[in-house]
């Protein structure tokens, strides 16, 4: 109702009086004048014919009135866009044609802006997200190998009393199991109770955890991820109040967080949040530090006041500094401009190419059509539109194209900004979800207008020109040379140029994607599953009451009832061992070497197993037995890399004869470990093995030193189970095998520790994803342009026979060779294209360099020319295939027409 | 009889002005008026005159009402509003300051000069 009289009243303060008000006043007028006449001595007839000659029609009257209050613009350019619309119409294959290229081009910019926006601009639901920051270290001014560092309960309070900062949140996670029903892994995460404050987010169900949840050491009250809610309770709305029992423990549900809320997506998102509180008696509880900022504190203020805080909290931790440690202050969307923002970029000019190259595609229809339409237009201009309206027209004609595609492209857009995000899910972060806002249709509204004028504009120029008029008495003569010549060669030989850009993008990207998949790995992933298996924190089979002794009988009870499993070949126990990115780095020491020197080697902790498991070949030397195994202590396996570069006799060090080494390191940290008894003592190194990945699928494999997992056994256990035949199949046997030794033992779905197929760990691979997200979607947006490009090539031709049949006709009549006259049609296309790809070709070496840099790998002449001569071969056919029309022209009946 | 005037540009407006001034009209009630007071001297261009009298009223100098003409008929009477007599005003004074300028130079005899 408001709406409406809005909209009455805003038409009325353009145009005040209504047409039937100003036609009825003309009537009057006109009438009155008719009388007059009448009384002169006018026939009736005679007076109303009079009154019509001098006054003017009713009919017409609201124009003029129209006119005169400057609405005159508006009525053109609403006439302009119904024959705009028209035109369309009676042209569905040329409108299919221009409305897709540019639904093609506007789509894919409008999606990956959308992505950008998600992802770059507003990537999280936290009220004020750009205040928050996170705590690195950095050392020796690397500044991408940051740490996570965690604090205690007063150094949090410390840093939240700290000049420049709003307020500090503290976060804890542990895995916790479902008990009193079907046992499930929850990934919990425990916030400080100004949680709900701090985030801002509004819960969509009941309320977030307030400041009171932490009287009485922490009310036993949860807060659902809504993902969990989905999965666990269907999303029932009337989950608040009910118990949630975990670790048999019974909570009350007080929440459920909206879809947006993923926290933390750095580590793992959290299925349930809880107080803090809770867990606050464990000793030496570390904090998980959130900082958010106060308003209008420059990075840089921050980080003079509260690095040295942090660094008083480091010296005590540590005893003392290591030097160059320095800790940073980061926006949490840093760590995701970093990784994905310059995915994003090359993304975006990717899709921009593919616009213009929709809107090249256009111009050149507009071209050709506008051969058939040199008539119409010479009549406008001959009965006095002047030059700038016909460029209107024709314009405004562009430009309802460009937004009957801009319409289909944002649709086409909502599904394919979601692509990206299946095929590289890890790279955006959890919270940013895609949709169509007001901002992102502004932009594709904008993009509509600029793309519209920008193939608009050059036709309307060519065809509006003077010369058009001499068109009018002549009325396709036929054998006058095709016009505008220059024109379609040059936007054809853009088109084609950049459609080579875009497939020797594509070409290098796939290749490198297919040189990674071809990466030799040092072990063989097929038909291993790893299944990870979190241990019971409380309860009757409590993992932290058993001995370490209990421990490895119990991994050993459930490793044997695994391998009895039919079809089940090797099973192997280890714990963070999963490639292509295993082991955590530690310092270690070598025989021969003095105390002060510590380098660094990866840990691997596995049993003997593990290396028949993932087919890795022994070298030199033997790998532990059963008994050692159980025992733990004094030998040690390396793998190629640290034999090479600590015991072979080339290495500087001069630790060639060095047979013993010793981890200072390997101690329990927690109740949670339990270590052998002389887990730090000297160990003899008995074999070396062949390098498998340990540190992705493109870093050099790090020198690991490989020990029994019972020297110190992690709460996380990982089972390499190697099976005949696809090793999902098996996931239910397995799990019954598990449950038969302990009958509430779960096996981890999710994250990390989750349990997943080595084919899928190397997919999860960062590397693998991105090089597989630029692969598919270059290839994608090539494949596209190249479409494009053809397709223009193609109407041009056709377009071009079509108009000359007679001068066809008349060739072949006075007979001339079907040869040349197939050379005659295909000419202008053929020599733009081949033009085009040589521009193409000199851009692309010149580009070279700065693309391999882009892409992060070598950009490779030969995809290049592959490339070159897939698109060489593909634009001849779509010359020749329309040209063929010309010599099938039959000379008579091409010369009736004369 | 005399000699029909042809109208400057711009002037029309002026006339309207001057017409509807001297009390309310309709839009062929001004058409007579400026006839009459011209003594039929003004060709009035038809097509030109209600262009003049929408514009007029879009910048609000004449405000246009419905009422009842001479013979019982429904019609939109223009009257002035108070910027309209200011512009009158205002156009009237240019006018004659012109006319005089352009009189006086047209008036010059050749020893004047």
């Amino acid at each position: 109702m408001s709406l409406l009289a809005a909209i009455r009243k805003l038409r009325h303060s353009i145009a005040p009086r209504s047409g039937s008000d100003v036609e009825e006043e003309f009537r009057s007028t006109l009438d009155s004048y008719q009388q007059d006449l009448m009384g002169q001595g006018f026939s009736a007839e005679e007076a109303r014919r009079k009154a019509r000659i001098d006054l003017g029609q009713p009919a017409a009257q609201n124009e003029t009135y129209r006119a005169a209050i400057g609405l005159r613009v508006f009525d053109e350019l609403g006439g302009d866009i119904r024959y705009g619309l028209r035109g369309l119409r009676r042209n569905p294959g040329f409108a299919a044609v221009a409305v897709l290229s540019l639904a093609l081009g506007i789509g894919a910019t409008t999606a990956m802006f959308s992505l950008i926006y998600a992802v770059l601009l507003h990537p999280f639901p936290y009220a004020d997200a750009d205040r928050m920051v996170n705590l690195f270290g950095l050392q020796n001014g690397a500044e991408t190998s940051f740490t996570w560092t965690t604090i205690s309960k007063a150094e949090l309070d410390d840093l939240g009393r700290a000049a420049p900062v709003d307020s500090v949140l503290g976060s804890n996670f542990s895995h916790l199991e479902i008990t009193g029903a079907l046992p499930e892994d929850v990934f919990a995460i425990y916030l400080t109770e100004n949680a709900g404050t701090f985030f801002g987010v509004r819960p969509l169900l009941g309320r977030n955890i307030q400041p009171s949840d932490a009287e009485n050491g922490g009310h036993s009250v949860v807060v659902l991820n809504h993902r969990f809610w989905q999965r666990h309770f269907g999303g029932d709305p009337h989950v608040i109040g009910q118990t949630l029992e975990m670790d048999h423990s019974p909570y009350t549900i007080i929440g459920v967080m909206p879809r947006s809320f993923a926290f933390n997506d750095m580590v793992e998102v959290g299925d349930v949040y809880l107080p803090i509180s809770l867990i606050a008696n464990v000793p030496n509880l570390p904090y998980v530090p959130l900082i958010k900022l106060r308003p209008n504190v420059t990075p840089a203020a921050a980080r003079a006041t509260v690095e040295p805080i942090v660094l008083q909290i480091a010296k005590q931790k540590l005893g003392r500094l290591p030097e160059h440690l320095h800790f940073g202050l980061q926006p949490i969307i840093w760590i995701f401009q970093e990784n994905t923002g310059h995915t994003l970029r090359l993304l975006l000019a990717g899709v921009v190419l593919l616009l213009i190259i929709g809107c090249a595609n256009c111009s050149i229809l507009l071209l050709a059509r506008g051969r058939t339409r040199r008539h119409e237009l010479a009549i406008r201009s001959a009965i006095g539109a002047g030059r700038w309206r016909i460029v209107r027209q024709l314009l405004v004609e562009a430009i309802v194209i460009a937004c009957a595609g801009a319409v289909l492209g944002v649709a086409a857009s909502y599904w394919l900004a979601r692509l990206p995000l299946l095929l590289s899910p890890d790279s955006f972060p959890a919270e940013s979800f895609i949709r169509i806002n007001g901002t992102i249709l502004a932009f594709s509204v904008v993009l509509a207008l600029v793309s519209g004028i920008l193939f608009g504009l050059v036709p309307a120029l060519r065809l509006s020109r003077r010369d058009s008029a001499h068109m009018l008495p002549g009325r396709q003569t036929g054998a006058v040379a095709v016009p505008g010549k220059r024109r379609w060669s040059v936007l054809i030989a853009a088109q084609v140029a950049l459609t080579l850009l875009l497939m020797a993008t594509a070409a290098t990207a796939i290749r490198s994607f297919l040189g990674l998949m071809r990466t030799p790995l040092g072990y063989d992933p097929a038909h291993v599953i790893k299944v990870g298996l979190p241990p019971h924190t409380k309860g009757t089979e409590q993992w932290d009451d058993k001995t370490r002794e209990a421990r490895v009988a119990y991994l050993e009870q459930i490793r044997e009832k695994i391998a009895s499993v039919p079809g089940v070949s090797t099973v192997a126990v280890g714990a963070d061992a999963t490639p292509p990115d295993a082991g955590a780095a530690s310092s270690f020491q070598i025989e021969g070497s003095g105390d002060l020197e510590k380098p660094q080697a990866g840990v691997m902790l596995v049993d003997q197993q593990y290396f028949a498991a993932l087919r890795i070949p022994v070298l030199q030397g033997r790998i532990w037995d059963t008994d050692e195994n159980n025992r733990g202590d004094f030998i040690a396996v390396v793998n190629q890399a640290f034999a090479t570069r600590y015991l072979s006799s080339s290495n500087a060090l001069g630790w060639s004869n060095a047979r013993q080494l010793r981890i200072p390191d390997l101690k329990p940290r927690n109740r949670y470990q339990a270590a052998s008894a002389q887990s730090t003592a000297w160990r003899q190194i008995i074999g070396v093995v062949g390098d498998a990945r340990n540190d992705g699928l493109e870093q050099p494999v790090v020198p690991t030193i490989y020990l029994p997992y019972t020297t110190l056994i992690k709460p996380y256990a990982e089972f390499f189970i190697r099976t005949e035949g696809e090793p999902l199949t098996y996931l239910q046997a397995i799990r019954a095998a598990i449950a038969s030794v302990g009958s509430d033992q779960q096996i981890a779905t999710g994250g990390f520790n989750g349990t997943i197929t080595l084919n899928e760990a190397i997919e999860r691979d960062p590397q693998y994803r991105s090089q597989r997200l630029f692969a598919i979607l270059f290839g994608v947006f090539s494949a596209m342009a190249l479409a494009l490009a053809l397709v223009g090539i193609f109407s041009l031709v056709a377009y071009s026979v079509a108009q000359r049949t007679t001068e066809f006709g008349v060739r072949l009549a006075l007979g001339a060779p079907r040869k040349h006259v197939l050379w005659v049609a295909a000419r202008i296309a053929l020599v733009s294209a081949t033009a085009g790809i040589a521009v193409g070709l000199a851009v692309d070496s010149f580009l070279g360099a700065v693309l391999a840099h882009w892409m992060q790998n070598t950009f490779a002449v030969r995809s290049l020319f592959t490339a070159a001569a897939l698109l060489a071969l593909s634009a001849m056919l779509a010359c020749l295939w329309p040209a063929r029309h010309a010599i099938k022209v039959s000379p008579t009946e091409a010369l009736r027409y004369e | 009889m005399t000699k029909p005037v042809e109208l400057p540009q711009g002037t029309l407006e002026m006339l309207i002005l001057k017409a509807v001034s001297l009390g309310p009209l309709h839009g062929y009630g001004i058409l007579l008026r400026i006839q009459q007071i011209s003594g039929e001297r003004l060709e009035i261009l038809q097509g030109s005159f209600y262009t003049a009298i929408y514009r007029l009223e879009r910048r609000g100098w004449i405000k246009g009402e419905w009422g009842e003409s001479e013979n019982n008929r429904r019609a939109r009477f223009y009257s002035l509003t108070p910027a309209g007599t200011r512009q009158l005003k205002a156009e009237t004074a240019k006018w004659s300051d012109m006319v005089s300028v352009v009189a006086g130079i047209l008036g010059k005899k050749a020893d004047e000069v």
